[in-house]
């Protein structure tokens, strides 16, 4: 293969005037090596929730790209960011995944760093160091951009990146959905104990531009749709709510996030779901129109699946969900789980949902049991010199979204692909890699930012 | 409870016990799950925790809690029912076509017996395990751990009326669960 | 040759001994097993230390100092 990684190399990997994708971006080594250095260190990137660092000395064992980082609280409360390395030989300070601890201790030779990442212990420092440490200089490195958002903990490694409300643009109304309580109620949601972790043996980006609006996909399903396993018996959703409903996938190229949704008639009202428990049913009757009431139009929209780019997917609605894809390779991704639910919910309706996002959710969940088998096997079938030719196709519905959609009243943000009557598209999954091929050519943020000049940064 | 003053009754209750973990062992590995679902109390607890690294003295919080958690299995029979039908669909995709899947049963032990060893009405039991599934060509998963059954004596039968399995793995090293423990 | 002491097993309020000869009493065990904070009773090697606070490498406990 004789790949020369300049710049222009990426507009032939991500065709974007023909809607193809060269296989080679997912397995590719010498691409994923890039994609560490041009992707991982500059994007802003989920690290997890306040919920799990809510006491001085708390704190979460993370992910950013393949690298290990603690987010934890200090004594002062504040929450940081650090990569869990020792900054004298690189060992891990923290080998646990969770809990609460006063210092971070190397089990190497010793040095012991404070919960605001300063350096406190050194071995035989009057001794062998003869007191000529500069102790301040050897803290341990801390993520530089850090933001607490409803709840959610993003950071970024690229001090020159845009704030997170500026990275996420238009499509913070989605993310408000995943984060805020069902009633409306700002960062009304908690976390469920428990954060599930696994391997999946596909490259990072197949997750991601799934979950970015791959309704495509829905024949991988079926035999969970055959089963029933949704809250109100059937299917593996509740649907009534989407009666009348327009679909529609909803990309913001420029920035790389996407997601779908439906959206509600102008005269919709809410409906009755969860039908297996009356006691839920009603919470959610309730919280709908609580919701409606506090957010108007925008109550229209049930939102689906979507993907912050790179590597940060959620699910809206139930089971509500945030999945991080953590690159390992080109051929292996961890995928992390966090579950949401509302924290004013009645235990019972809480108790409801923990059980429907365990048979719904992860490698034991009967929907995504299946998802994981074909990534496995659309990556490993595309690994081959011969298969390696040939792009993958994403020319659904190219030609056919708008820039200023706009429903009784309702304009929505971002490229919108209405899928009402065509069922799919792949608008979402073009956006996803256009972004990609930006990022992997961009030399800074100043080239990234292509919104503030209103243009292409290829 | 009088596991130890009877030692020729508990022999005869472990080769008991024994013989219907691999009966039920043969069941799930010759792709028999509507005879397995029968083997299971209409009130069966299926439980897996996920398990997390912890320091030392708090081994307390080292798996996610039942009935609390996010777990990898916390379900009574009619979810594992339903993971049977899906499997039984033919477009279940992660299981067509279906693995290949051995259980290994072994460290049988019987914790309780209930009221007496001879007379066992429940047994509570603690084994090993070890599952090796191998699928489509090459894909091979082995997992192996601890398993917590309680088995109770209807009409005259054994049936699994809990099980408690505790692998030894934090990230779950494979893409999914799609089989029974 | 006194044991070695395991750290986990260092309660706050006791009184170890150091490597320096110091005497020092236990501040607060973190149970990390590698380190201790604690506050100097004695220091004949650096009297300016009695009363501070300071922590305390495994490798330089000597001992448990008896009550």
């Amino acid at each position: 293969m004789a790949i020369t990684f300049q710049p222009s190399a990426y507009s032939g990997l991500v065709d974007q005037e023909n809607g193809m994708v060269s296989r080679e971006i997912f397995v590719n080594s010498d691409i994923y090596a890039e994609e560490q250095e041009r992707i991982f260190t500059r994007a802003w990137l989920f690290v997890g929730h306040e919920s799990q660092v809510e006491k001085p000395g708390d704190f979460f064992v993370s992910s950013m790209g393949e690298e290990s980082v603690i987010l934890c609280r200090d004594r002062e409360g504040e929450i940081h960011v650090f990569l869990n390395s020792c900054m004298h030989r690189g060992m891990k300070v923290c080998r646990y995944d969770e809990g609460n601890t006063p210092i971070f201790t190397c089990p190497y030779h010793g040095w012991s760093f404070a919960t605001d990442g300063a350096l406190v212990g050194v071995p035989f420092y009057k001794d062998a160091y003869h007191e000529e440490l500069d102790k301040s200089q050897w803290s341990l490195i801390r993520v530089p951009r850090m933001i607490n958002y409803k709840g959610g903990i993003w950071a970024s490694w690229d001090p020159n990146a845009p704030d997170f409300l500026e990275y996420i643009g238009g499509f913070k109304t989605y993310l408000d959905i995943l984060f805020d309580g069902w009633d409306g109620s700002e960062g009304g949601t908690e976390l469920i104990g428990g954060i599930e972790k696994w391997m999946v043996p596909s490259n990072w980006k197949f997750p991601a531009e799934n979950f970015i609006g791959d309704r495509y996909h829905n024949i991988s399903h079926r035999s969970v749709d055959l089963v029933g396993i949704g809250p109100s018996g059937q299917g593996r959703r509740d649907n009534r709510e989407r009666e009348g409903a327009k679909s529609l996938d909803v990309s913001f190229p420029e920035r790389g996030h996407g997601t779908v949704m439906f959206l509600r008639p102008e005269d919709a009202q809410p409906v009755e779901s969860y039908q297996n428990d009356p006691v839920v049913a009603e919470y959610f009757y309730q919280c709908e129109i609580a919701r409606k009431e506090r957010q108007g139009q925008l109550w229209r929209i049930l939102a689906g699946p979507g993907t912050i780019f790179p590597n940060m997917s959620f699910l809206p609605r139930q089971p509500r969900s945030i999945a991080v894809w953590h690159p390992r390779g080109p051929d292996q991704t961890e995928v992390w789980r966090w579950f949401l639910v509302d924290k004013t919910a009645p235990p019972e309706v809480k108790e409801f949902l923990r059980q429907y996002y365990i048979r719904y959710s992860g490698p034991a969940g009967l929907t995504e049991q299946d998802d994981m088998e074909n990534w496995n096997y659309a990556h490993s079938a595309s690994r081959g010199a011969m298969a390696r030719r040939h792009h993958y196709n994403y020319q659904m519905g190219m030609g056919y979204a708008v820039t200023d959609f706009e429903d009784g009243g309702l304009k929505l943000d971002g490229t919108v692909l209405d899928t009402t009557k065509a069922r799919a598209g792949e608008q979402n999954q073009r956006g996803f890699y256009s972004r990609w091929r930006e990022f992997m050519a961009a030399r800074d943020w100043d080239e990234l930012a292509t919104w503030r000049k209103g243009g292409s940064a290829c | 409870m009088a596991v130890a003053n009877d030692p020729l009754a508990m022999l005869l209750l472990k080769q008991d016990v024994e013989a219907f973990l691999y009966h039920e062992a043969n069941l799930l590995d010759d792709r028999r799950y509507e005879e397995w679902l029968e083997l299971l109390t209409d009130d069966v607890r299926y439980w897996v925790p996920m398990r997390r690294n912890v320091k030392f003295g708090e081994l307390e919080r080292e798996f996610t809690r039942e009935g609390q958690d996010i777990n990898w299995f916390d379900e009574g029979k009619v979810t594992l029912t339903q993971r049977v039908r899906q499997i039984l669909t033919g477009v279940h995709w992660a299981e067509e076509p279906l693995s290949r899947i051995s259980h290994l049963v072994t460290n049988v032990e019987i914790l309780d017996a209930d009221p007496t060893p001879a007379e066992a009405g429940q047994v509570s039991l603690r084994c090993r395990f070890i599952i090796y599934r191998n699928r489509v060509e090459t894909e091979t998963d082995i997992l192996v751990g601890r398993r917590e059954d309680t088995l109770r004596r209807v009409d005259g039968d054994w049936r699994i009326a809990q099980r408690q399995v505790f692998l030894d793995q934090n990230v779950l090293l494979a893409k999914n669960l799609t089989f029974f423990f | 040759m006194a044991d070695i002491v395991n750290l986990f097993e260092v309660e706050p309020g006791q009184t170890i001994r150091l490597y320096s000869e110091a005497t020092a009493e236990v501040v607060s065990n973190p149970r990390d097993g590698v380190w201790l904070f604690v506050r100097y009773l004695s220091s004949p090697d650096d009297p300016d230390q009695v009363g501070q606070e300071d922590m305390v490498f495994a490798q330089d406990v000597i001992e448990l100092v008896a009550e």
